[in-house]
């Protein structure tokens, strides 16, 4: 292979690795922040409108919430794995824990049953993502993690 | 990362009971917006408002307190009045259903004009 080739394949390889960010969080309430404020950034410079930012950002705060307090059960050395991707006019985000994953999804709140106190006030954060994303897969990683993964496409 | 707490001011206009939220609304918020709401329960308003800054942070947590609070509003049947959402959270609010069973304002202005008039 000629230099040439070689230096543009790295030149390549560069430019699908700038299309993919990588966090690592503590499964402490509050860091979720830092993982919708570096997605936010992302988000624009790939040429999302701020109305699908703010939809990304509640998605992926509402995964880590979850991830940190359901997944990781709140262990300090238990961390939340984030990684967002953009590629084919796709944003693709993995929020991974250390926890077992949901038996089954959990239903859509109902506010009436919750305001008469029927049901518990919970279940918000997953019928948040399922609304705000364009899908939403739960999945059990080969690694034993378990994975929330969401896709928004960039359209117009 | 802590939360900074909120500072919530309670004002009366009128019949009107304002809660002037500062802050981000999260699980956090509950211990705060619970004492508010229950120092409001002295005049026993018919009406009470809650302003958010635009720019808060509101997650699941934070919803799930609201929604707390409005079910002792609606046991205590108060009309409740919304008002400094941002578009995205008034679109959030709309979807988990709390504008079922409170009004969004698009101003403070216009919420107390409109819930003055409610009798």
């Amino acid at each position: 292979m000629s230099d040439f080739r070689l230096r543009e394949l790295r030149a390549e390889k560069t430019v699908l690795d700038d299309q993919t960010v990588e966090l690592n969080l503590p499964s402490k309430i509050g860091y979720e922040r830092i993982a919708i404020g570096g997605l936010a950034a992302f988000a624009k410079s790939v040429g999302f409108s701020s109305p699908r930012i703010e939809d990304l950002k509640t998605s992926v705060a509402e995964a880590c919430i979850n991830a940190m307090q359901h997944g990781n059960k709140g262990k300090p050395d238990a961390r939340v794995l984030i990684a967002f991707r953009f590629q084919e006019n796709t944003l693709r985000i993995s929020v991974s824990d250390e926890g077992d994953g949901m038996k089954t999804e959990p239903p859509d709140p109902d506010i009436e049953r919750i305001l008469e106190n029927l049901d518990p006030p919970v279940g918000f954060g997953v019928f948040l993502m399922k609304r705000l994303m364009d899908k939403v897969e739960f999945n059990r990683t080969s690694n034993h993690r378990h994975e929330v993964r969401m896709m928004m496409q960039l359209t117009g | 990362m802590n939360q900074r707490p909120n500072e919530i001011k309670i004002e009366s206009h009128g019949d009107i009971i304002l809660l002037d939220i500062r802050g981000d609304v999260t699980a956090f918020s509950e211990p705060s917006l619970n004492s508010a709401y229950t120092s409001t329960k002295e005049s026993s308003p018919k009406k009470i408002i809650l302003r958010f800054e635009e720019a808060s942070y509101i997650n699941s947590g934070g919803i799930a307190v609201l929604i707390q609070v409005l079910a002792q509003t609606r046991r205590n049947n108060q009309k409740i009045g919304i008002t400094g959402l941002s578009d995205h959270f008034k679109k959030i609010f709309n979807m988990v259903g709390i504008t079922k069973f409170a009004t969004i304002y698009p101003t403070l202005k216009d919420a107390l004009s409109a819930m003055s008039a409610i009798s």
